[in-house]
């Protein structure tokens, strides 16, 4: 052990452990999409242009909040050029810190100017609504299943109905839209509400969609995606967009977006790339693909499921996205002292 | 004079590394806690323990650790006795399966439960962590077997009786038991992975270690933006309560019998019981691999899609699309576990060796990085290394390499030094004394006298390198590894490659320390 001839072995480490690392030329993508939705295409993208991406991807537990935290550290030498988030709030959150830089995309032309920075500095493409999926076993009947989100506070569901806590993903940019849209005090209401309700408060969409599917509760709020992979592997669910009536405030379209950084690296791939996550073909693949993602453009076909509707199918809710971004540190804090970490 | 200055190089450079990847990244958490704005500022501290959420994480995770370890001790040692001192059918084969649970990533062990129970409650979070962590005590306690000797032991039982004999053999144990259970107790309160994945599942209660990786996810969107020391205060407490249970371990180790020539223990005869008796390491091996490994294969075969259902069709497709879709990061994964062992291994044995013959010490200073939780470890990587001098280094698989290695320094060390302390000092001097030439010496005397503590350290080290999610979630580099593509695979709804990709790091697992043997035809000295 103490012998000195360990250069055969050295050699071999130091050609495992470069190996093991990667080289600096790839377009950094930091991808809040889930993984295993996203990586395909980035593949994809890589054997159209030859640009190699090194894709760093978030995990469950920290949606979207881990990259955000994440590329506002680098902020002092990026490491991320291009961010693709699977919302939009926290994308415009970075926007208004000052951590992107604009660019107006040939490629979203025909995307709605809604969900677009008038500079480029964001662009909303292939979107997920907030639905309620319903158990079908536990409520056969349509007529009988919950139509609006004030549902969850309604006595008759008591105790068999969940939601995710809204402190990552979907639900923080939900429940901080909804504060907008309600105000404080309806808000405030609605929280209580769910408080007093008995509503079950489950760490992430995907939780809340197998606690329906497995009949823990009848209903609950979750992600179009969520809904659609439980629906494709033969679970009694339905969807159900909420909040169609004219006073209603209509259901919760959330948008990905794709962002380049200010100061990346790889500036000009990057632009490359933002093209191409921003191309028809590339929403056709996120409606056609297991996410089921909605297309923001009409003249992009919508997922094959029935049970998701198409953007001009349903009535969806009008909300402030400025707003919305600049407040999520305060409904943060918020959220974070109601529903515990 | 040569020698003895390629040696201390050898030594220098394992310092070198234990200073970068263990010390740096502790020491920069520390300084961050205590200093900030270009001062010192002691407030931090103050609010250790403040928060009634903080407190009520803290118990529950304790809590967690004592049942966890209970269950684990109940198992292990149960495991151990009757496998190693009674006359079970197949008793030796199964001994000596006591450690393959290991093999297997917990994460993968609480998909498997969460998919035919509800693992929701904390009695079945303990009850899952104490069957991941059960090895440690079942190889702790087969080693305080082996070395207790026959004759004492027929000594007692003709002096003072069955019961009073069976009584001063458990306290003769007891030292390498505790030991064992001291380790359990260190894994399960700092795991995340598992904990994580049940709240992902639903678990409405929340582990320390949950709360730690919380704080630090959302540093930077508004909760905790004024307090980025926050997740690390809040570990404190947690690494405190570690490092206690680290180094009563390590002393109570000490204390253990050291195995000698001598007749091993009397076999218990169990007579009728011994089919009953069965059911003890069959269930705990069904429990913590063959459950798993089934459900694993049920999963790539179509069981969770209702739709579809099982099918041998369905299996190979997940398969393929497990190879072609993921080898990429079974090779990433595999290539960082071989290339972190053997840095391990490379810093280990100076390190080893100066425990065992100079500085005893070292034995207790290497315990720091597994005295961390990994997340916390991860962490102060990210603090040490996240800035423009480190730049090309802080996201490559390099980083990760050296966290893998610092990790799992300890069982280096402490199997290595172990191994030193058994070699009589005259040995080698005596080859010394006999003239022989260096390259002779290492060849001849070292290598056959360490090879298996050096091949059951690296085998360790590369297998709990495979398992590992907690750093993996943490540092960039982390991307790419078979295991956290599966835990996030499984969110996603994509329980069949999922299932195919886990039954292959199982496989490669398995391969490595089989190779070895097979390659050195010597059974490895386990974690003793």
């Amino acid at each position: 052990m103490r012998s000195t001839h360990w250069l055969p072995l050295l050699s071999v480490l130091l050609a495992c452990t470069l190996s093991a690392c990667g080289t600096d030329d790839a377009v950094v993508l930091y991808v809040a999409l889930d993984e295993e939705h996203s990586k395909q295409l980035v593949a994809r993208f890589e054997r159209e242009t030859g640009t190699r991406v090194k894709a760093r991807f978030d995990t469950e537990a920290s949606k979207t909040v881990g990259l955000v935290s994440a590329i506002i550290e680098e902020s002092s030498r990026p490491r991320c050029d291009v961010f693709w988030n699977n919302e939009i709030a926290h994308t415009v959150r970075l926007g208004q810190k000052g951590l992107l830089a604009p660019y107006v995309s040939p490629a979203a032309e025909g995307l709605p100017s809604a969900y677009r920075h008038t500079e480029g500095l964001y662009t909303g493409f292939a979107a997920r609504a907030r639905v309620l999926i319903v158990n079908t076993d536990l409520l056969p009947d349509p007529a009988e299943r919950p139509t609006s989100m004030w549902d969850l506070i309604d006595p008759r569901w008591r105790g068999r109905c969940a939601v995710a806590r809204p402190l990552t993903g979907t639900t923080l940019t939900h429940f901080t839209a909804l504060r907008g849209v309600l105000g404080d005090e309806e808000f405030e209401r609605f929280l209580d509400g769910l408080f007093e309700n008995d509503v079950q408060f489950l760490q992430s969409n995907g939780a809340t969609m197998r606690a329906v599917r497995d009949g823990d509760v009848a209903f609950a709020f979750t992600d179009t995606d969520d809904f659609h992979v439980a629906l494709t592997k033969g679970y009694p669910v339905a969807c159900v967009f909420p909040d169609q009536r004219a006073d209603e405030v209509g259901t919760m379209l959330i948008p990905n977006s794709v962002a380049l950084t200010l100061g990346a690296p790889h500036a000009e791939a990057a632009r490359s790339l933002i093209d191409f996550i921003l191309s028809e073909q590339v929403e056709g693949l996120l409606a056609a693909g297991r996410s089921a993602q909605i297309p923001l453009r009409s003249t992009v076909p919508g997922p094959a499921a029935q049970e998701i509707l198409g953007v001009d199918a349903f009535r969806s809710m009008e909300w402030d996205l400025e707003g919305t971004a600049a407040s999520l540190e305060d409904s943060s804090r918020l959220f974070q002292n109601r529903f515990g970490g | 004079m040569r020698r003895a200055r390629a040696d201390s190089l050898w030594l220098l450079a394992a310092v070198a590394f234990v200073l970068a990847f263990v010390a740096a990244p502790l020491g920069c958490m520390a300084l961050e806690i205590v200093w900030t704005g270009g001062r010192l500022d002691l407030t931090p501290l103050g609010t250790i323990l403040g928060d009634e959420h903080d407190r009520r994480q803290l118990l529950t995770t304790v809590a967690l650790g004592v049942t966890g370890t209970l269950i684990a001790t109940l198992l292990g040692l149960g495991h151990a006795w009757v496998t190693f001192r009674t006359d079970l059918f197949a008793a030796r084969a199964l001994g000596a399966a006591g450690v393959v649970p290991l093999v297997l990533p917990p994460i993968l062990v609480a998909m498997a439960f969460s998919d035919l129970f509800d693992t929701r409650g904390f009695a079945a979070c303990a009850a899952l962590l104490g069957l991941c962590y059960a090895p440690f005590v079942a190889v702790l306690a087969a080693r305080g077997l082996r070395a207790i000797s026959g004759e004492a032991y027929e000594a007692a039982l003709v002096a003072r009786g069955r019961a009073a004999a069976e009584r001063w053999l458990l306290r003769a144990i007891l030292p390498e038991v505790a030991a064992g259970a001291l380790f359990a107790f260190a894994f399960v309160i700092s795991e995340h992975g598992v904990p994580e994945f049940l709240t992902v599942k639903g678990k409405s209660w929340h582990t320390y270690a949950e709360g730690i990786f919380a704080k630090w996810t959302r540093r930077a969107t508004g909760v905790d933006h004024a307090a980025l020391a926050s997740p690390i205060v809040a570990a404190l407490p947690l690494v405190a309560l570690l490092a206690v249970a680290l180094l009563v371990a390590l002393r109570l180790r000490g204390r253990a019998t050291i195995e000698g020539d001598h007749r091993p223990l009397p076999m218990r005869r169990l007579g009728r019981l011994r089919h009953v008796a069965l059911a003890l390491p069959l269930g705990y091996l069904g429990c913590g691999v063959v459950l798993p490994l089934v459900v694993m294969g049920r999963w790539a075969g179509g069981s969770t899609n209702r739709a579809t259902g099982v099918s041998l069709e369905r299996m190979l497709e997940s398969f393929r699309l497990a190879v072609t879709e993921a080898s990429g990061d079974l090779g990433h994964t595999l290539l960082v576990g071989v290339a972190a062992t053997g840095v391990l291994l490379l810093v280990a044995a100076p390190l080893a060796w100066n425990a065992a013959r100079r500085w005893p010490w070292i034995d207790h200073l290497s315990i720091a990085p597994v005295a961390v939780p990994a997340v916390l470890l991860g962490i102060g990587m990210v603090r040490a290394y996240n800035r423009d001098l480190f730049y090309g280094f802080y996201d490559h698989g390099a980083i990760l390499v050296a966290a893998y290695a610092a990790r799992f320094l300890p069982f280096g060390v402490l199997t290595l030094s172990a191994a030193v302390r058994r070699v009589p000092r005259e040995l080698e001097e005596a080859a010394l004394f006999a003239g022989r030439g260096q390259f002779a010496r290492a060849v001849r005397i070292h290598l056959p006298l360490f090879a298996p503590a050096l091949g059951s350290a690296g085998c360790l080290a590369m297998v709990l390198a495979l398992r590992e999610l907690d750093v993996a979630v943490v540092l960039p580099a982390g991307n790419g590894t078979v295991v956290r593509r599966l835990s996030n695979i499984v969110h996603f709804g994509g329980e069949e490659m999922g299932g195919a990709l886990a039954l292959l790091l199982v496989l490669a697992a398995t391969v490595v320390p089989l190779l070895a043997v097979i390659l050195t035809g010597r059974k490895l000295r386990s974690l003793s």
